[in-house]
């Protein structure tokens, strides 16, 4: 099983794409250990993730059917 | 309940000062309904690093977004005995001096329609999964953030 990701705003243009799959990870802070090193441009940038769209606060485990998003600072309004 | 329709949040697009009369309109039915408050928020020409910004493209994550709007309208639909909201927010390209947004309150009486519609969008402002793109005139753009 791989969990999806949905990437947006900044994200996605950092990776180039704004949806894909990686293979699972223990929790969110591996996530993003994982994200940072794939994309070291991350490192230098606040992000929030959600899981199944609700913004986690803390670092929390994933579970491989979930859905996972890379959330920049948003802009709206 | 007040729901949100989530196929009626986004336009495509700036919103026209037709669209929003007709959204004034649609309101005219809520008889024991005493203040309307009404925010519209502009794509504003920013200038950046010398730079005017000339367009702002949208986009947000839409599930996440319907989901943070209907709880706001719940919320404030009880704090503010709210008889009616309306949010539309622009996706895509809007141009520097355009409407982006527009949010629209109802109550009996005014204080509690203009506190409510404040409340709502700062709210939007911190809670609403949507991204900015602000675009310069030499195609080159950086990203919006909003402060607080």
């Amino acid at each position: 099983m791989k969990i999806s990701i949905l990437a947006f705003g900044k994200i996605a243009e950092i990776a180039g794409k704004s949806q894909w799959e990686e293979i699972p990870v223990q929790d969110t802070d591996s996530l993003r250990k994982k994200l940072e090193n794939d994309f070291p441009a991350l490192q230098n940038m606040s992000y929030r993730i959600a899981i199944n769209k609700q913004i986690i606060h803390c670092n929390q485990p994933i579970q491989s059917s979930c859905e996972i998003a890379l959330l920049p600072p948003f802009s709206g309004g | 309940m007040i729901k949100i329709h989530p196929n009626t949040v986004f336009i495509n697009g700036a919103i026209s000062p037709a669209w929003i009369a007709n959204a004034i309109q649609s309101h005219h039915t809520q008889k024991h309904t005493g203040g309307h408050s009404i925010f519209l928020g502009q794509v504003r020409m920013d200038i950046i690093d010398n730079k005017p910004v000339e367009a702002i493209e949208y986009t947000t994550y839409t599930e996440m977004a319907i989901d943070a709007l209907q709880l706001m309208c719940t919320e404030l639909e009880k704090k503010y005995a709210l008889d009616a909201i309306q949010v539309n927010h622009s996706l895509g390209i809007v141009n520097a001096g355009e409407i982006c947004l527009f949010v629209f309150t109802s109550a009996k009486h005014r204080r509690a329609a203009v506190d409510a519609c404040t409340e709502l969008v700062e709210r939007i402002k911190a809670e609403l999964p949507v991204w900015g793109r602000e675009i310069f005139s030499d195609q080159t753009h950086s990203w919006k953030e909003n402060k607080n």
